[in-house]
């Protein structure tokens, strides 16, 4: 019987991974041409035909070799995977949020959009950083299309619904998580609190922009139709 | 003995096909390759060059894991099982193939009418 072990490692060459890792694929890779071989001369088969059939099992073992080495790269992937379904998504998704909020701020706030006087009846100084209504409103207007973009780049990039969420809502996650910091600051270095604006800044920031985002994101929840697969309508 | 499908088909279905047949009990290579084999009256074939690969995907992408035991001669053999992963993952995978089997049944169906 041949030395399967050497025979595999002899026609694929160097896996190039880890000696512990390439070790097990290769004495797997040779149990199967051993349980092939044994299974061959049970059924009768003369040791030269029982080999040839094992060796039969691979065709091109360079192929092969590429194969496995493409399918054994676990920790690159398995990063890549995450950052493809869930940071590049959600950063994109945050990024879109914060050029979206930019733009509304320096278009909204032009006085050639204001009415005299609309400025100051609509400026209404609602919070503590007196957040001006006049571009928050057009912002979460804009967010549904961030969260549906973090969302749905997430699916497409093959993301659980977790995952497809978490991409949707992070401009609010790290809106929120910003706020929290600061407020956690705020306790630690003493400063008065005005607390009526600051529930409602703590409000304005959370609830509003959460549920706009969600709008966009919910369509992209279910999951796709695979393209492949013609619907059934039995 | 069955016509064997055609091997653009039987790529497709060979990703549902192992982990159907690992659904039900953990197996090794050789043993996957021939249960199959045998299941598909020699339909579906896996050879260890199409078999390999195929389950260092899916144990990279979680649904499989394998693990090192003696077999019933005593060989120490990679026994591979479902994850938790692996058994979600195979039920939309099922439904659509069940979809897709469905409407080419259907297709058939008109055809021989």
């Amino acid at each position: 019987m041949p030395e399967w072990k050497a025979l595999v490692r002899e026609r694929m060459g160097s896996l190039g991974l880890a000696p512990l890792q390439e070790e097990a694929i290769v004495t797997e890779l040779a149990s199967h041409l051993e349980d092939v071989y044994e299974e061959a001369c049970a059924q009768g088969l003369c040791k030269t035909e029982a080999i040839e059939r094992s060796l039969a099992q691979v065709a091109d073992w360079h192929s092969l070799l590429r194969k496995i080495q493409r399918a054994k790269h676990k920790e690159e992937t398995m990063m890549n995977r995450r950052t493809k379904t869930l940071w590049l998504p959600g950063l994109i998704s945050l990024t879109a949020a914060m050029v979206f909020l930019t733009i509304s701020e320096l278009v909204s706030l032009q006085p050639r959009f204001l009415a005299p006087g609309f400025f100051a009846a609509v400026h209404t100084s609602t919070t503590s950083t007196n957040l001006p209504l006049v571009a928050y409103l057009p912002w979460l207007g804009l967010l549904p299309f961030c969260g549906a973009a973090g969302a749905f780049l997430s699916r497409r990039a093959g993301g659980q619904r977790p995952a497809r969420l978490a991409a949707g809502l992070f401009p609010w996650i790290a809106l929120f998580s910003l706020v929290v910091f600061l407020t956690l600051i705020g306790q630690i270095v003493p400063f008065k609190h005005e607390w009526f604006g600051f529930v409602t800044e703590l409000l304005l920031v959370s609830v509003p922009p959460a549920i706009a985002l969600l709008f966009g994101v919910i369509p992209f929840l279910k999951e796709a139709r695979p393209a492949a697969l013609p619907s059934s309508r039995s | 003995m069955t016509k064997r499908v055609r091997s653009k088909i039987a790529r497709g279905s060979a990703e549902v096909a192992i982990l159907m047949l690992l659904a039900e009990q953990p197996l090794y290579g050789f043993e996957i390759a021939k249960r199959i084999e045998e299941r598909t009256k020699g339909a579906l074939s896996f050879t260890l060059a199409s078999l390999y690969p195929m389950l260092y995907e899916l144990e990279k992408r979680g649904w499989v894991h394998g693990r090192w035991e003696a077999n019933q001669a005593g060989r120490d053999r990679r026994y591979y099982g479902l994850t938790p992963a692996g058994k979600k993952g195979l039920v939309p995978l099922r439904r659509e193939w069940k979809v897709f089997f469905r409407a080419l049944d259907r297709l058939a169906g008109v055809v021989h009418a």
